[in-house]
């Protein structure tokens, strides 16, 4: 998946594309809205998106609270489904799926990283990592050496075996990556990853998340408030009142 | 958390993945149980709060089942007692309830003297020409004359001052009749065996012979009482006057005697005796003959008989302390029909070729009196030895010592009269055709069969029953439902904070169906503690109850006397009842405890499925939203 040898001419090339890669896209967005009705007001999150995503890219989401951002991560991340227009994801549309397709796609094709960690309490950080493969049909001592892989991976192999209230923020973070790789995704999302995180952590994480998609091929799209992490990826997509205002490439990407 | 122990879960719960499985045939997990077990360790504080609300539901609940399947052992105890030893009918004769009142009690100033001595009055029992047999006030003066005996002259025992220690016996509250009636039982068809007892209440007093008497003389004084006798006519005077003229010359010569003037006459007391004291004359009958018959009775004197009246100055009971127990006389020929059989022994033996000396007593009074076999019972000066002890079944005929027929007829002075039949039938179909027969034989028996001995069974034992059937089902579904209540609000609550990691396991891909049997598979893991733990507070509760064992009392109509002097409440009674104390027991049985552990995981599955169904609907983006 990480070939890009597609024609050039793709019809769903979006048209502000500057430095497209070739092939298949990952996804494809088509006038995608999400409305969110509570209480007879309704709200429109998204306003019509469209919105092309290759594989192997790093793109960051970037747009003001409210600006929609989450609800496309949802939409992405085949959390949630749009009350108008198309997703497309690795050759399937996603709006019309059932929830056992979409959990089947989340198990096995997406990897979620949040900005809280979201690391189940009562389990080490090794089986925090194990628990993301128990719907997998891999016999158990394969998730949990992959576990243990994962962990080593991403600078943690001394610490498999702690909880999560006894690592630091840094470091549930990067639990929580290696969870997100568990099942060798084709696309790993997440919000606000550095938001609970200091400057210099933060940096780190997002470095991480860069070094795994070059070793990994993963395409990372990452949501962000921060200039300096937007900086870091190489694709810049900006959110403003539920419409694209903004998608450009960092040409500079990484030093 | 050990890595054997969760292997073990591990191949348990391979088997159900076999089944649930995808439609690849791939083996997955059912349930991750090393997620469960983290979670039921590492939160212990809810796992233990939640397990503790089901134990207590479950343990209350083993405590009420306990408690009632002890009361229906107790009552099952109660109402078998006929047919556990064979007999089938049982024929008294007792006095109605009605009259009750008339015979209750009866003091005689005046002692009798010496005992009653077995004045069976009232017609005797079957004794043909009592028209009214089957009054009442008949039955209550039968009965009357059989406890007479106990009203006694004290002094009889011994000269006052002196100690004394004396069983009284007495029937109580069934009326004795002749032995015959237990050959007519005998002779009505598909009777097996008739055999009759008699068993009697034992008044055991000691004291000092109370100095009851006084003496007064009383009488001796002369009475006199002057009356005008009526006036003679003429003729009468003329007739006299030649009389008397004529016996003085007879006896004095010539000597003229006037007729007095106004005689009197004497009242003839009834018994009292008389003497005329005839002024003048003696009692010289002679000159009496002269007279009218009004005169004769002139100027007579009346003297009141000397006599001593002794009198009771103090009642016999004064210095006097009585206990009661009771006693029973069986026949040594059928050991296995009648009051007390060879079955119901607990040591010792049967009576022997020297039975009249012998006695079986209750194991009961045994061990509160402390006798054992081999030692003797005192009665009246004479020993008897307790060659076995027994335990008769507890309603009915209990008695605390046994003695053979014949002796307890002597004892009683009641030679040849018993006061019940007990009648096995050859076929329990029968019991009611033999117990109209008997009817017919014996007008006015009390004839009582296990059906009517149950219909009669009533007390607290009862109502409790009542309770525990009625009331105490609908508490225990209620305890239960409470605690499945409480369990499913924790897990829900549990549930409601764990919003974020459930969103998270959705989001990684798992199914709604896989964080339902999740949260399911904790709660049954909160279940199996609750239950263990239910157990032991269970077993507990049962045992608590068993060792305070709340005593019950037990009342029958229908078999007045002869419940053991142990039980309380019984007296001299006339009313025919009996009551009987039972000590409550609660059991645990082994389908309680089954049916206490079901209802645990039950819970546990209960609470579950309230939690998952609340995760379930929780939307895979919670996990995005947020909730810091």
């Amino acid at each position: 998946m990480t070939t890009r040898s597609a024609s050039p001419t793709d019809p769903t090339s979006p048209a502000t594309e500057k430095d497209s890669p070739d092939g298949e896209p990952l996804y494809v967005l088509r006038s995608v809205e999400r409305t969110f009705t509570k209480g007879g007001v309704s709200v429109h999150a998204l306003r019509g998106i469209d919105l092309t995503l290759w594989a192997g890219e790093m793109v960051a989401l970037e747009g003001p609270s409210g600006s929609g951002k989450s609800t496309l991560l949802q939409l992405l991340g085949a959390l949630d489904l749009p009350t108008a227009g198309s997703i497309r994801f690795a050759g399937r549309e996603l709006e019309n799926a059932s929830d056992r397709v979409l959990t089947r796609i989340r198990s096995e094709e997406i990897g979620f990283v949040f900005q809280h960690f979201n690391l189940i309490p009562t389990l080490t950080a090794q089986e925090n990592v194990w628990i993301a493969m128990v719907p997998a049909s891999t016999p158990h001592q394969a998730q949990v050496a992959r576990a243990a892989e994962l962990l080593d991976q991403v600078g943690l192999g001394h610490r498999v075996h702690h909880l999560p209230s006894r690592l630091s923020g840094g470091e549930q973070q990067r639990v929580a990556i290696a969870r997100a790789l568990a099942n060798r995704p084709k696309v790993v999302i997440a919000d606000e990853p550095t938001g609970n995180l200091d400057s210099k952590t933060g940096l780190e994480v997002i470095e991480l998340l860069a070094e795994l998609r070059d070793t990994a091929g993963v395409t990372v799209i990452l949501a962000t408030h921060d200039e300096e992490i937007g900086r870091r990826a190489e694709r810049r997509v900006r959110l403003h009142d539920g419409r694209l205002v903004e998608d450009r490439a960092v040409t500079k990407a990484r030093a | 958390m050990g890595a054997s122990q969760l292997s073990l879960s591990r191949k348990i719960y391979r088997s159900l993945a076999a089944c649930e499985g995808r439609a690849t045939g791939e083996e997955v997990e059912v349930v991750s149980v090393r997620y469960a077990w983290n979670e039921l360790r590492r939160r212990f504080g809810r796992t233990i709060v939640t397990s503790l609300g089901l134990a207590l539901g479950v343990g209350l609940v083993m405590g009420i089942v306990g408690v009632s399947e002890g009361l229906s052992d107790a009552q099952n105890r109660i109402l078998s007692p006929l047919g556990s030893v064979g007999t089938d009918i049982i024929v008294t004769r007792t006095v109605a309830p009605t009259t009750s009142q008339t015979t209750t009690t009866t003091t005689t100033p005046g002692g009798f003297p010496g005992r009653g001595g077995g004045r069976y009055g009232g017609g005797g029992f079957f004794a043909p020409g009592t028209a009214g047999y089957g009054a009442a006030s008949s039955e209550a003066t039968s009965l009357l004359n059989n406890n007479s005996s106990i009203i006694t002259d004290l002094k009889t025992l011994g000269k006052p001052g002196t100690k004394f220690t004396h069983d009284f016996l007495v029937p109580g509250t069934l009326i004795t009749f002749p032995a015959v009636a237990v050959k007519d039982v005998a002779k009505i068809p598909d009777v097996t065996v008739a055999v009759g007892a008699l068993s009697l209440e034992a008044l055991h007093e000691t004291g000092t012979v109370p100095k009851i008497t006084a003496t007064v003389k009383t009488g001796g004084q002369t009475l006199s009482k002057t009356v005008k006798p009526p006036t003679l006519t003429a003729a009468q005077r003329a007739k006299e006057g030649a009389c008397v003229q004529k016996l003085l010359q007879k006896n004095f010569g010539g000597r003229t005697v006037g007729t007095g003037p106004a005689g009197s006459s004497g009242t003839r007391g009834p018994g009292g005796g008389r003497t005329y004291n005839f002024s003048g004359f003696g009692s010289n009958s002679a000159l009496q003959k002269c007279m009218t018959p009004a005169q004769r009775s002139y100027n007579e004197k009346y003297v009141v008989p000397e006599q001593t009246i002794s009198e009771v100055l103090s009642a016999p009971t004064t210095n006097t302390a009585t206990s009661t127990y009771t006693v029973a006389g069986v026949d040594p020929a059928y050991p296995d029909s009648g009051l007390i059989t060879k079955s119901q022994l607990t040591s010792g033996t049967w009576y022997t070729r020297n039975s009249a000396d012998e006695v079986l007593v209750n194991t009961a009074y045994a061990s509160t009196k402390h006798l054992r076999v081999g030692g003797s019972v005192t009665i009246n000066k004479k020993n008897y030895k307790i060659v076995g002890l027994v335990a008769p079944t507890l309603t009915g005929n209990v008695s605390d010592i046994y003695f053979t027929l014949p002796t307890v007829q002597g004892l009683a002075s009641a030679k040849g009269y018993v006061d019940e039949v007990l009648v096995s039938v050859n076929n329990s179909a029968n019991v009611g055709a033999v117990t109209a027969a008997i009817k017919k034989e014996l007008p006015g028996a009390t004839v009582l069969t296990s059906r009517t001995l149950a219909d009669q069974v009533s007390g607290s034992l009862n109502n409790a029953h009542k309770l525990a059937n009625g009331l105490g089902v609908a508490l225990a579904i209620v305890v239960l439902l409470a605690a499945f209540l409480i369990a499913a609000l924790l897990t829900l609550s549990s549930v409601a904070k764990r919003v974020r990691e459930i969103g998270s396991l959705r989001a990684i891909g798992w199914s709604r169906g896989r964080v339902v049997r999740q949260i399911m598979a904790e709660t049954l893991g909160i279940g199996v503690v609750g239950a263990v733990i239910g157990l032991g507070v269970g077993v507990g509760v049962c045992a608590i109850i068993s060792a305070i064992g709340p005593g019950l009392s037990v009342t029958s109509t229908g078999l007045a006397v002869g419940a053991s002097s142990l039980s309380n409440g019984i007296g001299l009674s006339t009313t025919g009842t009996t009551t009987l104390l039972v000590h409550l027991n609660a059991p645990v049985h082994l389908a309680t405890v089954g049916l206490a552990f079901l209802g645990a995981i039950v819970g546990g599955l209960l609470a579950g499925a309230a939690g998952g169904w609340r995760a379930a609907r929780l939307a895979p983006a919670s996990a995005l939203r947020d909730l810091g």
